[in-house]
């Protein structure tokens, strides 16, 4: 993410755990600490159960592309074009999705593996991302 | 499992059926550069809905405004001189809100707290305030209930992106191609040839010129995104009795319809890319329960103003509407059934791709237009005109008939 300029709010009290996770090199999902059901986009209530008892938990940082996008219409002078935005679904919790950036043009297909990394923002800290794999790379 | 409508007694969601009609119609041109406020803006298309239906600004006692309208109602109040405003008030999510809008005017006049209510929307939507811009370098983002810190770092920062992501996730599922979208863009675009108050009016546009167009976000190229637009709408709402001694011959209002999807996600737009589906809109509940409360089906629907944010955005719902099965958009536009003679004629005035973008509130004129009789691309004795705003999050739909 050459170039790149916006940082994320990372203290939100709904959302922030995702942030502070991504420190630790970890994909954090919310679920609900008491039944156990996925809270995802975060919110602290669980309307399966009625807690609000919301727990961050360490996802396998694996998944593939649902789809993408090439941009190449200029709209943001921290972003580049070409860039690619991945939307991503994890391989577990089932239907959790994330956004990735990849710079440029690459070759992408839908259902292509992902494995997450943690490039440094300007300030140092970590932002979860996702790097494209081949199809036949053993995702772990 | 609980349906939309399923908490009330029998007939009670079709009270409103044909009960109150649109009865003026007013809008601005349609520029680049209205080098007017968006005060002005309004209050000419307010002054040109009440000179269409035969009324003065005395007759109004009600406004109902867009959330994004930089208009307040007690703004209109005073400019237009309307001596007793009885009620007020505002729709949105934005491009949601037109036919929600008029939901609320039927239910005021219905319950009694106004008789006249006048619904409108402006915007300098190019030379002000352009929507679809992304935010401040160096800005940080989201939080607040936003969710914005999930999307914007990675460089998604607009609607046509992910409007750009359900297209390519449709083309996966279903094999939609570029020429469907690109049929879309064409229909509305051949509609503005006839409608001098178009923005591309005198501007054709062949599949070509469509395919060689810059993509903006692949797979939507240039031509399917929708128009920047200074300008404004209005119309005026009363009741089917008023409205039998005005100007020109009421356009009932059929019935109209707000609703929600199952497991919406929150937020106004990006948070709807965790939808279970993400080829599918609000638009499938927002029919069941404005179908219901017609007690009509597509198969009534003569003429179709269909929210055209993007192309994409109009073969969706045109999936959604019931006017195809699901997947079967793409052939389904390609085979002209959007045209003049079509199965459904859409955006007949040109829509947001072709005539302007007032937000889904032009979509309204239009379909009055049709049924009066009054289009410059006239579908022959349309009885009933489907105007759609389902995009995202929620939606809301009406349709128009004649008395």
């Amino acid at each position: 993410m050459t170039g790149y300029t916006v940082r994320p709010v990372a203290d939100d009290l709904d959302t922030g755990g995702f942030f502070a996770a991504a420190q630790d090199g970890q994909v954090a999902v919310q679920h609900c600490g008491e039944c156990g059901q996925v809270l995802h986009m975060p919110r602290a209530y669980c309307r399966h159960c009625g807690a609000f008892s919301p727990r961050w938990r360490a996802v396998a940082p694996t998944g593939t592309v649902f789809s993408y996008t090439v941009v190449t219409h200029q709209v943001h002078p921290a972003f580049e074009v070409p860039y690619t935005v991945l939307l991503v679904e994890l391989d577990e919790p089932a239907g959790v999705r994330l956004i990735g950036h990849v710079p440029g043009r690459p070759a992408v297909h839908i259902g292509q593996p992902v494995r997450a990394s943690f490039p440094a923002l300007p300030d140092g800290s970590l932002l979860p991302n996702w790097e494209l794999l081949d199809d036949d790379a053993v995702a772990s | 499992m609980l349906r939309n409508g399923a908490g009330m007694a029998a007939g009670e969601e079709t009270v409103h059926r044909d009960r109150c009609a649109i009865v003026g119609i007013g809008a601005t041109d349609y520029s680049r550069a209205s080098g007017r406020s968006d005060l002005t803006l309004a209050v000419q298309a307010a002054r040109a809905a009440l000179d269409d239906a035969g009324l003065t600004a005395a007759d109004i006692d009600g406004i109902v405004r867009c959330d994004m309208d930089t208009v307040l109602h007690n703004d209109l109040v005073d400019a237009l001189g309307i001596p007793n405003l009885t009620y007020w008030s505002q729709v949105g999510p934005g491009g949601v809100a037109p036919p929600a809008m008029v939901g609320q005017a039927v239910g005021a006049i219905m319950s009694g707290q106004a008789s006249t209510v006048l619904v409108f929307r402006e915007l300098n939507g190019r030379s002000g305030r352009r929507y679809g811009q992304a935010p401040k370098q160096d800005a940080l983002i989201g939080g607040g209930g936003s969710y914005d810190e999930f999307f914007a770092p990675y460089g998604l920062v607009t609607p046509g992106q992910i409007f750009a992501l359900m297209a390519q996730r449709h083309m996966h599922e279903f094999g939609t191609q570029p020429e469907h979208l690109g049929a879309i863009a064409l229909a509305c675009r051949e509609r503005a040839q006839a409608n001098p108050n178009a923005q591309m009016y005198g501007r054709p546009l062949t599949m070509d010129d469509y395919l060689a167009a810059r993509p903006i976000s692949e797979p939507l190229r240039l031509f399917d995104f929708c128009l920047e637009t200074d300008g404004a709408a209005a119309v005026i709402v009363t009741s089917a009795e008023r409205a039998r001694n005005l100007r020109k011959p009421p356009v009932l209002i059929r019935a109209v319809a707000q609703a929600s999807t199952r497991d919406p996600q929150p937020g106004i737009q990006f948070p709807v890319l965790m939808r279970e589906g993400i080829t599918s809109l609000p638009a499938v509940a927002v029919a069941d329960t404005l179908y219901r409360r017609a007690g009509l089906g597509p198969e009534d629907i003569d003429v179709a103003q269909i929210y055209d944010c993007f192309t994409i955005t109009v073969l969706m719902q045109l999936e959604d509407w019931g006017f195809c099965k699901k997947g079967e958009g793409g052939p389904f536009v390609a085979s002209g059934e959007i045209d003049l003679g079509g199965r459904i004629p859409i955006n007949t005035g040109g829509g947001h791709l072709s005539e302007g973008y007032i937000h889904g509130m032009n979509h309204i004129l239009e379909g009055v237009r049709q049924i009066r009789g009054e289009s410059t691309s006239q579908v022959p004795g349309a009885q009933n005109c489907l105007v759609t705003a389902t995009p995202l999050p929620p939606g809301s739909g009406m349709i128009l008939g004649a008395a």
